[in-house]
């Protein structure tokens, strides 16, 4: 073999996976500042007992229903508690609810989907049937009828959303799979004696991350939005711990006294959501090799 | 595993069937095929697309999904044990340590997502016990051994970083791993290009005569048998229609198929003239056919060829041919001849 031309490859080294990803970032001003504004929330959530002005749960009955103030700047609830501390208090349910819902739904929904594309047959059929009968229903009237079932709290919330979404998750997942196995190298895998486990940790799932990962950053913002709903509802997050869905149904009751509470919590559900899809998009783009650059 | 008797082949492949579908719809892909393999030994298997040759290779393994396909009988004897009635969980041991596997596709028979040093190490992981370091130092021997040039900052680079040829050369340190007694190789060379080609057959004849791997290289490149192979196996419609020494297939080429095959290989030492075709196309797979398979297709067919099925000819010097015109009944008067 003449030593230039296996030369050749080595000098003009693609593109590492970390430079595209640098590349499509700074083409897309919107990611940056999705990214900016979940990070700024993040930095909230953590710090929340640093910047809160007030103790979230501190009622006082002589400041109910207060507009904003120098002292209350979204102003009070009508237990007389400060709205702002209350929101920054809530962001940390919002995103933490966000993270781990889809973590779960994507850890048990995965195993279901890689297990009915690996082995098919009757497995496959019993798994997919109980897949088609979940997805059925929308995540929201699912959730509710679970939660409606479970009651509220912070870990039933993680429960119910995990629930909704492991369909999605595992149908992706089977799809995935099927396609992976046929491929040659697993086929080689086989035939150099790789036990059947082995493949399926080796080979699928390294292969099949990519199209999970970018369904758990789109899901994350539905999480935000369903736990905001199931809240509002009174199935959520459960008084007196505060969420952004409880602020704005505790707000409706006097809107028209003070409707920063409603707006604020509003604002806050709307642009962390905007800014989870954005991201999503943008990982999307980054994983899909026929749309990264 | 014991060394083999003397006069017992690596691997016999002793009338195996394969068919696929249920029993309203059968079709028979592998027919009675039947050829050894001895220790050390190249065989070609060749036929063109459809004729088998792959299933046959892939059965030896039991790698064809069952369903739909299943065995319809005959044995794969490797040492003597019969592969064909291996519990399914003994399998993975036999699978890469005493045969291993290289495919036609090195584009995409590597996983994208894994370094090529963890790929190849994977063999000598579930086969053999050795320590991280010991199994790196061996992977790269292998990578040296198969010539991929500074191996020690390749093992750590991930197959999109690498040619086809180099491909298939990492797939083939995969096979070598764990020092395999019989190497197959289905089509390896088909999908990279001439020069490289070369190479990774010379790559082949090399290992062979340097550790006695007995190989079954699967191809439809008569070229390729002629300068690889010690014996042919020429498949056709799922059937061997003629095997025996490379010689003895090229020189005096038996079966009207094998003719027929030699002739359509284009030549740079005549006059340039339009190539040999066989008329007509390969059966498609059917139930059990009655008859010679290549009777539809054959120039010099009897009447007998449509509904008896030729034995296997005996030609001397281990050359064989299923056909009523090969052997003794050549001699048989001409006159039963019909006109296509």
């Amino acid at each position: 073999m003449s030593a230039v031309t296996e030369r050749l490859d080595l000098l003009a080294p693609e593109p590492s996976r970390l430079a595209i990803v640098r590349m499509v970032i700074l083409n897309r001003p919107s990611t940056i500042a999705a990214v900016c504004l979940i990070l700024v929330f993040v930095a909230i959530a953590t710090a929340a007992p640093l910047i809160a002005p007030y103790d979230p749960l501190a009622q006082s009955y002589i400041k109910i229903n207060q507009s904003p103030s120098w002292e209350h700047w979204l102003g009070t609830d009508q237990f007389g508690r400060d709205v702002l501390s209350r929101m920054i208090y809530g962001s940390r349910n919002s995103l933490i609810i966000g993270v781990l819902a889809p973590l779960v739904a994507a850890i048990i929904g995965t195993t279901l989907g890689v297990v009915a594309g690996f082995f098919g047959g009757i497995i496959d059929r019993v798994i997919s049937r109980l897949v088609d009968l979940l997805i059925s229903f929308p995540e929201l009237l699912l959730a509710i009828i679970i939660a409606a079932a479970l009651g509220g709290g912070f870990w039933n919330i993680v429960i119910v959303l995990a629930a909704a979404f492991v369909p999605n998750f595992a149908r992706v997942a089977r799809a995935q799979t099927m396609a992976v196995r046929a491929e040659p190298y697993v086929e080689a895998a086989v035939a150099s004696g790789v036990t059947q486990l082995r493949i399926i940790m080796r080979h699928i799932i390294p292969n099949i991350a990519a199209p999970i990962v970018v369904l758990m950053t789109l899901w994350t913002a539905s999480a935000i939005r369903l736990e905001a709903s199931l809240s509002f509802l009174g199935l959520g997050t459960q008084a007196p711990q505060p969420s952004w869905g409880n602020i704005i149904r505790d707000g409706l009751n006097n809107l028209f006294g003070s409707p920063w509470p409603v707006i604020g919590a509003g604002l806050a559900i709307t642009s962390v959501v905007l800014a989870f899809n954005l991201l999503g998009d943008t990982i999307r783009d980054v994983l899909d090799p026929e749309t990264s650059p | 595993m014991t060394a083999a008797v003397e006069d017992r082949p690596l691997l016999r492949v002793d009338r195996l069937s394969v068919e696929f579908g249920g029993p309203a719809a059968r079709l028979r892909v592998v027919d009675e095929v039947s050829f050894d393999i001895e220790a050390g030994e190249t065989v070609g298997l060749v036929g063109e697309s459809g004729s088998g040759k792959s299933i046959t290779a892939l059965s030896i393994l039991r790698l064809v999904p069952e369903p739909p396909s299943h065995l319809a009988g005959g044995r794969v004897l490797l040492d003597g044990v019969d592969l064909t009635t291996l519990p399914r969980d003994q399998l993975p041991d036999i699978r890469g340590r005493d045969i291993a596997m290289i495919f036609q596709e090195p584009m995409s028979s590597l996983n994208p997502v894994q370094r090529i040093g963890d790929q190849v190490a994977e063999a000598i992981l579930l086969h053999q016990k050795l320590d991280a370091a010991s199994r790196r130092a061996r992977v790269l021997d292998l990578l040296r051994l198969v010539g991929i040039p500074d191996p020690s900052r390749r093992i750590d680079a991930y197959p999109h970083q690498f040619s086809g040829g180099m491909r298939q050369r990492v797939m083939i340190a995969m096979a070598l791993a764990c020092n395999p007694r019989l190497l197959i190789a289905d089509e390896p060379t088909t999908a990279l290009d001439v020069t490289i080609q070369a190479q990774v057959l010379a790559l082949l004849r090399d290992l062979k005569t340097e550790f006695g791997t007995a190989i079954l290289l699967i191809t439809h490149d008569l070229g390729v048998v002629a300068e690889s192979c010690q014996r042919v196996v020429v498949m056709y419609a799922g059937r061997v229609v003629e095997s025996g020494p490379v010689r003895a297939i090229f020189r005096n080429p038996s079966h009207p198929y094998t003719r027929a095959l030699l002739q359509s290989i284009p030549r740079l030492d005549e006059e340039r003239r339009r190539l040999h075709q066989i008329p007509g196309n390969v059966p498609p797979p059917g139930p059990l056919r009655a008859g010679c398979a290549f009777h539809t297709r054959c120039a010099e067919r009897l009447l007998r060829c449509a509904t008896d099925r030729p034995p296997m000819m005996q030609l001397g010097g281990g050359h064989q041919a299923a056909c009523w015109l090969a052997g003794p009944m050549a001699q048989a008067p001409m006159a039963q001849a019909v006109t296509p």
